[in-house]
């Protein structure tokens, strides 16, 4: 599997519940295997176009298949698969048929995996209609939204960053139930700055929210969970009543946050109650290099999220 | 029955019976696309029109030993393989319409789908479909169910690399597939022995260990006795097959307001309008035994049966505004 042992933890418990749970993987878990030996967990090529597409087939026919993508960067392989098709059946099919299947990757690690193996890119499906794009930002998110995921009724795609996963607490977090997906998760309550993280970033925005309440600075920190469906309510709620919005990302800031941005000037009272005082804090525009200087810098730190946070209260 | 008539008789009898419903089912399909080219012109057909005249053997002969288990998974020029396995002909031109009760309420047109007949889809990707075939044979396979799918695609998707992906897999994991290659010689408006190597596509899934045959694809018999084989041996468990229909579109690819802008060798024209499919499958009839009287009244029939599909599909209506923001899994967006 993608070496993500908590998600192969939450496939293996689904997997006794529901027999019509498939896997689909270059590498399937030896534990898996081994305790359902048999046409459900299966060994493919290194093939990912075919596999997604396979999986929408399977999903059409009353399976649900879990595709294990390995890495985010691979997704551009198979987006005829996931755009064109995934995404489309229910719409395009009149309902008649679902698509019920989770693809899980890895975003970002901290083992210079280089670029092509090192992408936030969840911001590309944001702009595609149908598909569910989950991004938890603790272990316990992941747990939560994992669940619903594996339960979801229409294609649904889980990013997994790795310093997530490395997180402490998992026996605690695994007993976390399913998160409804489009429920944004209120992590601190604040007047003054709204912060919006995703992903990995939302240790380090809680630690600069942290920092900034020392310095008198009330922030309300939100993460999202889920891109899509996105919570725009409460975000918007948010953002209208402190007036200044903090956006973070490990991703690139043409991805999430400037989506994310979007929904928000779209969301009645919050251009006027925000009136400018809105920044943006993510990856550089580049792409995430391999020696270990430049690849730190491509992740936000906290200390650039309280300049950002005490800059916009500057204004 | 009595039991004084002898297996040979009855055998007679059903061939007889097959070799018309052959010869009906392609001259429906004929009609259909006729008439469909000629509501395009006249703008009630929505988008494009990708006619499969000339393969109308392929759609007829591919369809008829496929059971009502069996899935089918087709492509942009799937009006044929959709008459062929049975689709509601009235819902069907509706589809193409673009009106509300079509067998997608009108938003697919030619990318239908109709779980009715178990057609999973009609992908406006070239190959886009194979991989859902693969997945919807993995399910069978699976589930046990003893379904068989098939996915049809053109010479053109030989050049696409999930269709190679899907050959490897479904050879390893002996999936119930069987992929059938309308092999017409152009991909679009490009020759196809300009872009590949060797004509023959056979070499293609042979080296997958896909077991491939060639089938003249203008002979229906010749269509249905190969796809019935293929099919009862990927029922069997033996696994996959790819089958290449040798065939030819005597019209062209496509058209919108009007034909594309296609020119084919006058001879090449020629020598497959001399091969007409349904004129093989009527000389076929006849000597199963059919009335010749019997057999040139089908076209009129067939031709009311179209028609009357076109009037049904005209007076139903259109979707309104608010059905763009329906949910496909129910309720508002």
């Amino acid at each position: 599997m993608s070496d993500l042992a908590i998600t192969d933890m939450l496939i293996e418990e689904r997997f006794a519940e529901d027999e019509t749970l498939v896997l689909m993987a270059t590498t399937p878990p030896a534990g898996l295997t081994a305790r359902f030996a048999g046409p459900r967990v299966r060994t493919f090529p290194i093939s990912e176009p075919a596999m997604v597409g396979m999986a929408i087939g399977a999903a059409m026919t009353g399976l649900r298949p879990v595709v294990d993508l390995n890495r985010a960067s691979f997704l551009p392989l198979v987006m005829d698969q996931l755009v064109n098709h995934a995404a489309m059946i229910p719409f395009l099919s009149n309902g008649q048929y679902q698509v019920p299947m989770l693809i899980v990757c890895v975003t970002r690690d901290d083992l210079q995996l280089g670029p092509q193996h090192e992408q936030c890119n969840y911001g590309l499906l944001m702009a595609v209609p149908g598909i569910a794009v989950v991004v938890p930002g603790s272990l316990a998110d992941l747990c939560g939204l994992a669940r619903t995921a594996l339960r979801a009724p229409g294609p649904t795609v889980l990013f997994v960053d790795r310093r997530i996963e490395e997180q402490r607490g998992i026996s605690a977090a695994m007993g976390t139930p399913p998160i409804p997906f489009g429920q944004a998760a209120r992590l601190r309550d604040g007047g003054d700055v709204t912060v919006i993280a995703v992903g990995a970033a939302v240790e380090r925005a809680a630690m600069a929210c942290a920092q900034a309440a020392q310095k008198g600075i009330q922030c309300m920190l939100l993460d999202p969970r889920t891109l899509a469906p996105l919570d725009v309510g409460a975000l918007g709620c948010a953002a209208r009543s402190t007036g200044r919005v903090v956006l973070v990302d490990d991703g690139p800031g043409a991805g999430a946050p400037a989506q994310l941005l979007a929904c928000l000037s779209e969301t009645p009272g919050v251009l006027d109650a925000v009136r400018g005082r809105v920044v943006t804090i993510a990856a550089p525009n580049v792409p995430v290099p391999s020696t270990p200087v430049l690849e730190r810098q491509t992740r936000p730190s906290a200390t650039r999220i309280l300049r950002a946070i005490e800059g916009v209260m500057a204004r | 029955m009595s039991p004084r008539i002898g297996g040979a008789a009855v055998e007679r009898g059903l061939h007889l019976a097959r070799a018309v419903e052959r010869f009906r089912t392609m001259c429906l399909i004929r009609a259909f696309e006729e008439a469909m080219l000629e509501r395009r012109r006249a703008r009630e057909v929505v988008g494009p029109v990708h006619p499969c005249i000339g393969q109308e053997a392929v759609a007829t002969g591919v369809c008829e030993p496929l059971g009502e288990r069996d899935l089918l998974v087709t492509n942009y020029r799937g009006h044929g393989h959709a008459i062929a396995r049975g689709v509601n002909l009235r819902r069907f031109a509706a589809e193409l319409f673009g009106r509300r009760d079509g067998v997608c309420g009108g938003v697919a047109a030619g990318h239908f789908c109709d779980p009715q007949t178990r057609i999973l889809a009609a992908s406006g990707i070239v190959a886009g479909g194979i991989p859902l075939g693969a997945g919807a044979a993995m399910s069978a396979q699976i589930r046990g169910t003893g379904a068989v799918v098939v996915c049809i695609l053109g010479d053109g998707a030989m050049g696409a690399g999930v269709v190679h992906e899907v050959l490897n897999i479904a050879a390893a994991q002996r999936l119930p597939l069987v992929l059938v290659c309308e092999h017409n010689l152009y991909q679009s408006g490009t020759r196809t022995e300009e872009v590949v190597p060797d004509l023959d596509l056979t070499r293609v899934a042979a080296g997958h260990r896909v077991p491939a045959a060639s089938v003249d694809g203008n002979a229906v018999d010749d269509v249905a006795t190969a796809t019935a084989g293929a099919v009862a041996r990927a029922r069997a468990g033996e696994g996959p097959a790819f089958l290449e229909m040798r065939t030819y579109l005597t019209r062209f690819h496509i058209q919108l307001d009007v034909p594309s802008n296609e020119r084919r060798p006058r001879e090449e024209l020629a020598q497959w309008l001399a091969r007409d499919p349904l004129r093989a499958a009527r000389d076929r009839a006849v000597l199963a035994g059919a009335e010749p009287g019997v057999l040139d009244a089908i076209p009129g029939v067939v031709q009311a049966e179209v028609d009357g599909a076109i009037e049904w599909a005209r007076a139903s209506a259109a979707p309104g505004p608010a059905d763009l923001w329906r949910d496909p899994a129910g309720g508002a967006r």
